[in-house]
């Protein structure tokens, strides 16, 4: 049975004013566009706006003093629009950009980097174990992962002896390069397709009461 | 030969026609069904009933709706063993979509189930500042979340009292994007297992994750993951309806593709011909 629940319409609505896109610019698919742009931007600042109050309440009630430097801090950010005082602001993004560099710093070099370093070894030791497929996968792994650091690693031209051996390994690095690039468009593709499914699947479900 | 012009609206028009039959009239188009998404099901099934999972993480809420497929079946089961479930939004629309897979779930009983809010599930508000946020919120929940999304303290809601920090997580589950973080601050430096419903297009991207933590982290693969989920819950969902619409648009995209291709090299020998 078709939907009467009117926030259903709207999303119909909008869903068909998104989809006529693809059969060319249109004032409807303008009407979508602009009204999706402003709905995020008035999102986004309620949600601002609820989140700083949700936080600087127990500061006003005295039960979290340490709020008031990230509040103050805050005050200063907004100097930036006014350019006589914006030097003021460059205080807290400086240490917003010291926290988040430190915090990222020390956990990226242990997961990314260890992680994934460690991850390979292992890797490595299982190529000729077990089931002969999953060695295949394990040893293209290997390979993929070793040869596409070098890539990275020796971007400048190097010159001297095993230089001919390094620039095979860079040209077949910048080949599994490509081959990543290439999963990752096609798994791209697979999302925004299920994405148009489920809009779709919204439209007959939610709206229609088909299917 | 001659070839009637490939227009682009065409090639919509018969795309629509495929996903509005895929959605129409389900294939039940096969699928294999993944290692580590029976894996995934078993670590859920495995949880023990007042235990804490946490669904967090931060992105779009149109990128983050492919996980939803795995993420609606995967509440259910959540709620089929009677764990505690915290969503934790680090993202501005991460609080929306979060309230949308709960509701679709329909565990809780504003939906006619069994989950009573604030004693067996919590949403938060949005919790800026990634990352430094996810590690104060591991740190100290109460500090970095002193209030839920609708205004009422910590102290006022039942779950929070057993809910202080990331010794009291049993469970992470990230149906957003930002699955990296979650690894870094939950998984590596407290060990806190970590699944992730992923999109397809992160999949390749986060994958080596699985191998870095064997027995700590796992993916599913974009709608492909969310139908095998959807299957092994003995339900249908947007998961079978996505793997339908890809069955029959690869069949069709596969003939687009020749007839593009012999519309362009007929165009070319013409051209030539006039040369």
């Amino acid at each position: 049975m078709i939907s009467t629940d009117p926030f259903i319409w709207i999303s119909a609505f909008f869903t068909i004013c998104s989809f006529t896109l693809l059969y060319g610019d249109n004032p409807l698919f303008r009407i979508g566009e602009y009204t999706f742009a402003g709905t995020v931007v008035a999102h986004g600042f309620v949600t601002g706006i609820q989140t700083l109050y949700g936080n600087y309440i127990p500061l006003f009630q005295g039960q979290d003093p340490m709020a008031a430097i990230s509040l103050i801090l805050a005050v200063m950010s907004l100097f930036i629009v006014w350019k006589k005082y914006a030097w003021i602001a460059s205080f807290p993004i400086a240490v917003m950009i010291g926290v988040g560099t430190g915090v990222s710093v020390r956990a990226l070099v242990s997961t990314d980097i260890i992680g994934n370093i460690t991850a390979t070894i292992s890797e490595a030791g299982l190529i000729l174990v077990g089931n002969p497929a999953d060695g295949l996968g394990y040893a293209v792994r290997v390979i993929f992962t070793i040869v596409c650091t070098s890539y990275l690693l020796f971007t400048v031209l190097h010159r001297g002896p095993g230089s001919r051996t390094m620039s095979y390994l860079r040209t077949i690095g910048k080949y599994f390069f490509l081959v990543y690039l290439g999963l990752s468009v096609g798994n791209g593709v697979m999302q925004l397709s299920g994405l148009a499914t489920s809009a779709i699947n919204r439209l007959l479900v939610s709206w229609l009461g088909l299917g | 030969m001659r070839i009637p012009e490939l227009k682009r609206q065409y090639i919509w028009g018969i795309v629509l026609i495929v996903y509005l039959t895929a959605v129409l009239v389900p294939i039940g188009a096969p699928f294999p069904m993944s290692d580590i998404t029976v894996e995934i099901y078993n670590v859920i099934g495995s949880l023990k009933p007042g235990q804490i999972v946490v669904v967090g993480g931060a992105w779009d809420f149109a990128f983050d709706l492919e996980s939803s497929a795995a993420m609606i079946p995967a509440l259910r089961q959540l709620a089929d063993r009677h764990a505690r479930i915290v969503f934790a939004p680090f993202a501005v629309e991460s609080v929306q979509y979060q309230k949308y897979v709960m509701q679709a779930s329909g565990i809780a009983e504003e939906q006619g189930g069994t989950y009573k809010y604030g004693v067996d599930w919590v949403q938060f508000g949005y919790i800026p500042g990634l990352p430094a946020a996810m590690v104060g919120f591991l740190n100290d929940v109460h500090s970095a979340v002193p209030a839920d999304v609708y205004g009422t303290p910590d102290d006022k809601i039942p779950l929070m009292n057993d809910f202080h920090s990331w010794k009291d997580i049993a469970l992470w589950i990230c149906p957003h994007w930002s699955f990296d973080v979650v690894v870094r601050y939950a998984t590596a430096e407290h060990g806190i297992p970590a699944i992730y419903f992923a999109q397809a297009a992160a999949y390749s991207g986060y994958s080596p994750f699985m191998m870095a933590y064997p027995d700590k982290v796992w993916m599913t693969n974009g709608f492909l993951g969310g139908a095998q989920y959807e299957q092994l819950m003995n339900t249908t969902g947007l998961g079978h309806a996505a793997i339908n619409a890809y069955y029959i648009l690869s069949a069709v995209l596969v003939v687009i593709v020749i007839l593009g291709n012999v519309d362009m090299i007929s165009k070319r020998e013409k051209k030539e011909e006039k040369k």
